[in-house]
């Protein structure tokens, strides 16, 4: 069944014509005998044994030329392979203060915007590691799925390629990330999951969803990466507020979901990018560190059968030609044959 | 002791040539109509109405965009890119840049399946915006735009204000706009913040009536006017809280924009609407032409084994008859 299952054809109808691979048990090619009994010849195992090649030969030409025909082939296919990589949930920021520069400004030729930069940077290290699998989700005002678990690289680039479109208004960072943490699925391995958080920013986390995220730590560890991309005279995640000054997650959100981050228990690390040189360094380093063994599925593309099918008919054929070749008259058997001429 | 082919050798050999020319494998060029789009989804609250079917149980309108969406895309030719969006409040928001469907057609439909109502980041509906901002987000790649969308505007449009579009680009645009759900009013599910379906809209849940731009001439004649706290009168009575596809509206959107428009069908009549729609790009493709060789050499050899059997058939009668 393991056998069928992999096996296809493109137009079933054309098997109908299977069946015609019987005819050469009733019927031959060879030149019919005017006298076609056997009772005339002695038991002959060799001519018998002949006769049923010949057969077989005709029948594997026509099964051949009606597989060909309906388009045999094998279907395509992915095989499980180990390979060095992670599970990884990309989580990007949407929000629109991604479509400014580092330096915070509109994008001009000279320098690119936050969310051009994360899509170029990102799309780099996804092409750079094939052994991955990736999910994609961006986060704004609510949190997005995009592309869940997979292992089509093509997907994930066209996922990868939407984030410099226009953003929202807000950064629920939160909800993003309780997000992320469903995204790995049962075929992801536990010790190789990873989250990469790309934002600009942060916000307040609601009680309930730290509460909600705390719980996910647990259930689904993943080693964590945040790439704060930090806008130029915005406030760093490690920044303490002068003394006298108000410390709270209102006042200094991105400095308080590095704590909160860092409190989950997780492997986590953060990344402070103050220019697109910076996030490529972060990337390299967030490669270099999610190096594990990973089971992900490769796709083998579909092969066409149909010449094979093709090669064997002709195969068939040419037997059956060449015993053409040899065939002779019954009257032209040599004169001193002791086979009586059979009367008329 | 002389070999004299007969006319069965040469069936034959005529057999085994056109077999290996299969083999060999001839192509031809020729080209197939693909496309690029984007499908932008309407994720508003109305768009949850369950007035759909599927094998006879009711289906929200968004699940039946979904399923509807993915059957169609697999029946666009090899070849075809589409994108993915969603629509809320006044903004269309590209998820997905386009991708080959065929060849990522797993992630594709995981990315459609994904699409929820709470992904939306606004109560409004502000469906014409959505559809001008898709257009331009769509021009913005070179792609066609698909729309999804029951076309009701959430506040109500303005029939005192006339709808416009300007096109800030030479092309008019290309695409389809599907209109989605029913025709007879429907109710439109409610949820809490925790997303658990509370009951349904009811009349004062949402505005019957735009409060946007200056107040109407009349205004002063209406019950509750007030100049300063109520410049458009008191909230009127209306049937804005149920939903049904707003066609008219949409055939006008259509218009205006150079959008073909379709009433959503069966996934075959939604492939052809958008193949109608869309623009087409020629892709060259290779054609195998081995049928051609194979199919001969097959009747060739059927025919050589039959007309024996066919000859016995027919003599045997003769006997009988004889």
């Amino acid at each position: 069944m393991s056998w069928l299952g992999v096996l296809g054809v493109d137009h079933p109808w054309a098997l109908l014509l299977a069946p015609l691979a019987a005819l050469p048990f009733f019927a031959s090619p060879l030149r019919l005998s005017a006298t076609p009994s056997d009772d005339l010849a002695p038991d002959d195992p060799l001519s018998a044994g002949l006769g049923a090649a010949l057969a077989a030969a005709g029948c594997i030409a026509l099964a051949g030329l009606a597989l060909g025909l309906a388009g045999l082939h094998l279907r395509e296919q992915s095989v499980e392979r180990r390979g060095v990589g992670a599970n990884v949930a990309l989580l990007i920021d949407r929000s629109s203060s991604m479509d400014s520069t580092f330096a915070n400004r509109l994008p001009d030729g000279a320098e690119e915007s936050k969310s051009a930069a994360a899509r170029r940077l990102l799309t780099d290290f996804a092409s750079r590691r094939p052994a991955d699998r990736v999910a994609v989700a961006a986060f704004s005002t609510s949190p997005m799925p995009i592309i869940p678990m997979t292992d089509e690289h093509e997907a994930v680039r066209a996922a990868i390629a939407a984030i410099d479109q226009a953003g929202l208004a807000k950064t629920d960072v939160g909800r993003g990330l309780l997000l992320a943490f469903s995204m790995f699925d049962a075929s992801s391995s536990e010790s190789s999951r990873a989250i990469v958080l790309v934002s600009d920013g942060a916000a307040v986390i609601d009680r309930r969803v730290q509460d909600a995220l705390r719980d996910a730590a647990a259930k689904s560890p993943a080693s964590l990466y945040w790439l704060f991309l930090r806008t130029e005279g915005s406030k760093g995640i490690y920044d303490a507020p002068a003394a006298g000054e108000e410390d709270s997650p209102f006042s200094n959100p991105e400095r308080h979901l590095h704590i909160f981050l860092k409190s989950l228990g997780l492997p986590y690390r953060a990344f402070e990018a103050r220019s697109p040189g910076d996030v490529s360094d972060a990337m390299r380093e967030i490669d270099r560190l999610e190096q594990r063994p990973t089971l992900y599925r490769q796709k083998l593309p579909r092969r066409d059968l149909a010449p094979w099918c093709y090669g064997v008919a002709s195969f068939g054929l040419a037997l059956l030609l060449a015993a053409k070749l040899l065939e002779r008259r019954l009257e032209e058997a040599p004169s001193d044959a002791s086979v009586p001429e059979p009367a008329r | 002791m002389s070999f004299r082919p007969d006319l069965r050798f040469w069936a034959l050999a005529a057999a085994l040539v056109l077999a290996l020319a299969a083999l060999w494998g001839p192509t031809a060029q020729a080209e197939r109509p693909v496309y690029n789009l984007v499908a932008f989804i309407d994720i508003t609250m109305s768009m949850n109405a369950r007035d759909q079917t599927q094998d006879g149980r009711p289906q929200s309108r968004l699940d039946a965009v979904k399923e509807r969406l993915t059957a169609a895309a697999a029946r666009l030719p090899c070849g075809t890119k589409m994108g993915l969006g969603v629509f809320t409040e006044r903004r269309s928001f590209m998820l997905l840049a386009p991708l080959d469907v065929c060849k990522n057609f797993t992630a594709f439909a995981g990315a459609v399946s994904g699409v929820t109502w709470r992904m939306a980041w606004e109560g409004d509906s502000r469906v014409s915006s959505g559809v001008f901002e898709a257009l331009r987000l769509g021009r913005a790649i070179d792609a066609d735009v698909l729309f999804f969308t029951d076309g009701q505007e959430a506040p109500p449009l303005r029939t005192d204000i006339p709808l416009s579009y300007d096109a800030d680009g030479p092309a008019a645009a290309r695409g389809l706009l599907v209109g989605v759900g029913g025709d007879q009013p429907t109710p439109i599910p409610k949820y809490d913040d925790f997303g658990r379906e509370i009951g349904f809209l009811e009349m004062s849940d949402v505005p019957q009536e735009s409060r946007i731009g200056p107040p109407p001439a009349d205004a002063e004649s209406r019950p509750g006017y007030n100049a300063r706290n109520a410049p458009f009168g008191e909230m009127p009575a209306g049937e804005e809280h149920l939903t049904s596809v707003r066609e008219p509206h949409l055939q006008e959107l259509a218009r205006l924009t150079g959008l073909g428009y379709a009433r959503m069908g069966a996934p075959d009549a939604l492939a052809e609407a958008i193949a109608a729609n869309a623009r087409p790009t020629a892709k060259p493709v290779r054609i195998g032409l081995a049928v051609i060789p194979a199919g001969l050499a097959l009747a060739i050899l059927v025919a050589l084994y039959a007309a024996p059997l066919a000859a016995r058939r027919r003599s045997g009668r003769r006997a009988q008859t004889a």
